[in-house]
């Protein structure tokens, strides 16, 4: 439905931030369905979520 | 975890109008970044209200972060009294905005949306430009990067 068009004027703060930015991950994310993306993010979550439980588990080593 | 497919399913299937915004638009746009939650505009017309008060009421509605036990009421007073909602739910975590700086209401926003098929149902996404819009609006340095990788995003489309 996007019916008119938005002026977006480049920003040198994100023109800075963007020569970081990954594109062969944008690349590959522009391959998959929208579905895929989500269902791709949802097991990052679950990854990310794991990552914390195994964090405020874990005991130093002596 | 946050359930995004059900919550998809749930409001559409109960009638509430709402636009996806924040992080999973960007996720539907294109992104690899990580979100955690959820972020709706809802019409704020006391139809939609009821619809929305009567679909969510189930899965526990609380504010996110708050202590336990506070007198917070899921209902439609609630919603009309108040316009940004940052809950938790058995669901998930879920953000409901009345309005978005830059962006406005749900009806300011219906000119800048697509349709998405997703999970079975039909709803709307906010479009990728003014999702860059509405987030520079904001300007918060915590999204400097996540704009960064949306604009980037805009022009790999572009560039086919």
């Amino acid at each position: 439905m996007e019916k008119h068009k938005i002026t977006l004027e480049p920003d040198p703060v994100i023109e800075a931030y963007k020569k970081d930015v990954d594109r062969t991950l944008i690349r590959e994310n522009l391959k998959l369905t929208v579905e895929q993306r989500i269902e791709d993010l949802m097991r990052l979550q679950q990854f990310a979520e794991e990552l914390q439980r195994a964090g405020r588990q874990a005991k130093p080593r002596r | 975890m946050t359930n995004f497919p059900e919550l998809i399913r749930l409001f559409s299937s109960s009638g509430v109008e709402f636009i996806i915004i924040g992080g999973m638009a960007a996720t539907a746009h294109g992104s690899a970044r990580l979100t955690k939650d959820l972020d709706l505009v809802y019409r704020r017309t006391p139809e939609n209200i009821a619809r929305l008060v009567a679909a969510l009421a189930p899965y526990s509605p609380y504010l996110r972060g708050a202590p336990p036990g506070l007198p917070f009421r899921w209902d439609e007073t609630t919603i009309q009294r108040g316009l940004n909602f940052t809950l938790v739910t058995s669901l998930g975590a879920l953000d409901l905005l009345g309005e978005v700086t830059g962006g406005g209401s749900y009806d300011d926003l219906l000119i800048d949306v697509v349709r998405l098929q997703l999970f079975g149902v039909e709803c709307l996404c906010l479009g990728l430009e003014r999702l860059i819009y509405v987030k520079r609006a904001a300007g918060r340095p915590k999204d400097f990067e996540a704009i960064a990788e949306l604009e980037a995003i805009l022009e790999e489309r572009q560039r086919g």
